[in-house]
């Protein structure tokens, strides 16, 4: 039973090994490559003691040949969810848009109806920041959130290249040591959201982590206009 | 009497200066109005509130209308790459995880992870030439057992503490200076977000690859025969290559 398990196993790797790339690029058959694949996604203090929390979201990757990268797609709607009393259903959401060179951002508003379906918040404009380019272009908000949209280089570091030759049986040895490793992202970019947000505007949470720290249960997902 | 000379020496300063503003004003029209996208009025060229015209367009101006649906998700870094699988002829779980709420993710895709979990400690099984049933995930440092930890990871999201330090796991503090490094024991900080320096493939790995110690599979020499006890499987090797800053937007300029 446990051989059939294994050799189906091993099939079933190789077969997935060819296509994976971590965190989250080119994660799955519908979205992978596209304009809205979710590369990665980051969450943090952005210094010690600070009032405020960033969110990183970066969409597509030039790490391979042939996928989308460079621009973001006025068809798909980027949104952060927040959930803050750890039933894993969001409480806040922020959302963000592109229109004719600028990303136009919604929110943090408590969603009418949550779930796999959105529309854009109009009724909670957050404000916009023109798109940008080499250089990064940051907007602030009247209620204090800063906000920017562009090309930027993508901070994941991964030897992928290994990582699949070692589930797919071609490593005995494993993952390689620091001095023969490589960084498969090193020198590749990412399609960039970056939003730094006043804690004040998501509010204390009471639901908490595997080692009962009281935390934010966040997630991004991009959403394709129908 | 002074006093009242002086107020009216002052009224009349002050007129002098509103007559020489209107002046002004009809000489110039558009300088004020060109100034002001930001102070809380619609003036000059204006179409709204500080937008529209000279200033950024006004939000309510830009069509926003229509549907959207779900086509991607992500939580923590490498959930669906490491554990999602799709078999030929079978609908896309990789698909389905992009495509389901978080409250239903945990009862949707922990069984296929747990083995999924298990068919990577298979290969390395196969690779040594031990039999399959033998070779097994240990609980980890979290004293999480394979069930316990992949209903965790299922539930994709990302923990995001507002008022601690962030660290996804931080594997070398030991905050509590007990000696035990990689070992969660009640006072350390971990879990509270994702930084860009953090290495979240190591934690991972550690997580699913090191024991209860966090050094089960990590390549060592412990019996300092001169070769690797173990296949190395708790490190990728590398660290972070990209060029990151403490101050916005914190991600590099492309290259």
């Amino acid at each position: 039973m446990k051989k059939t398990k294994l050799l189906f196993g091993l099939g079933l790797l190789m077969v997935a090994g060819a296509i994976l790339v971590a965190a989250d690029h080119i994660d799955a058959p519908s979205s992978m490559g596209t304009s809205a694949d979710i590369a990665d996604f980051y969450g943090f203090e952005p210094s010690e003691g600070s009032d405020n929390t960033v969110f990183v979201v970066d969409l597509q990757s030039n790490v391979l040949p042939d996928l989308a990268y460079g621009s973001f797609d006025e068809m798909v709607l980027t949104e952060i969810n927040i959930d803050t009393d750890g039933d894993l259903v969001e409480d806040f959401v922020i959302q963000a848009i592109p229109r004719d060179g600028r990303m136009y951002f919604f929110g943090p508003v408590t969603p009418i109806k949550t779930g796999l379906d959105s529309e854009v918040l109009v009724d909670s404009p957050l404000g916009s920041v023109e798109i940008s380019g080499t250089t990064a272009i940051k907007a602030t908000t009247a209620n204090g959130v800063t906000l920017f949209a562009g090309p930027r280089q993508d901070s994941f570091f991964f030897d992928f290249f290994q990582f699949n030759a070692v589930i797919g049986g071609m490593a005995p040895g494993g993952f390689k040591t620091a001095d023969e490793a490589v960084d498969t992202f090193e020198g590749k970019n990412t399609m960039s959201i970056v939003i730094e947000v006043p804690n004040t505007l998501l509010g204390t949470p009471t639901g908490t982590n595997a080692l009962q720290l009281p935390v934010y249960k966040a997630w991004v997902t991009t959403n394709k206009k129908q | 009497m002074i006093l009242n000379n002086i107020k009216y020496l002052f009224l009349s300063i002050m007129g002098l200066a509103v007559m020489a503003s209107c002046n002004n004003d009809d000489d110039m029209m558009e300088p004020i109005a060109m100034a002001t996208c930001n102070d809380g009025i619609m003036n000059g060229s204006e179409t709204g509130i500080d937008c529209g015209g000279s200033c950024e367009p006004c939000m309510t101006a830009v069509d926003f209308s229509g549907n959207y649906t779900q086509v991607d998700h992500m939580g923590r870094p490498g959930i669906n790459t490491v554990f999602g699988y799709d078999m030929e002829g079978q609908p896309s779980v990789k698909d389905a995880h992009n495509r389901t709420i978080p409250s239903e993710m945990a009862t949707t895709f922990q069984a296929g992870y747990e083995a999924r979990l298990e068919q990577y400690y298979d290969v390395y099984a196969d690779l040594l030439g031990i039999d399959p049933a033998a070779l097994n995930y240990e609980n980890n440092i979290l004293g999480q057992d394979a069930a316990t930890l992949t209903t965790y990871l299922a539930a994709d999201v990302l923990e995001i503490s507002p008022s601690l330090p962030t660290t996804y796991f931080d594997p070398g503090t030991d905050f509590d200076n007990d000696g035990r490094i990689l070992v969660p024991d009640g006072d350390e900080v971990a879990l509270t977000g994702r930084r860009l320096t953090d290495d979240v493939i190591d934690v991972s790995l550690i997580l699913l690859f090191g024991g209860a110690e966090g050094d089960r599979f990590d390549g060592s020499d412990k019996n300092m025969d001169g070769s690797p006890d173990t296949p190395r499987l708790t490190s990728d090797g590398v660290a972070l290559t990209a060029t990151v800053s403490s101050s916005f937007p914190y991600v590099g300029n492309p290259e």
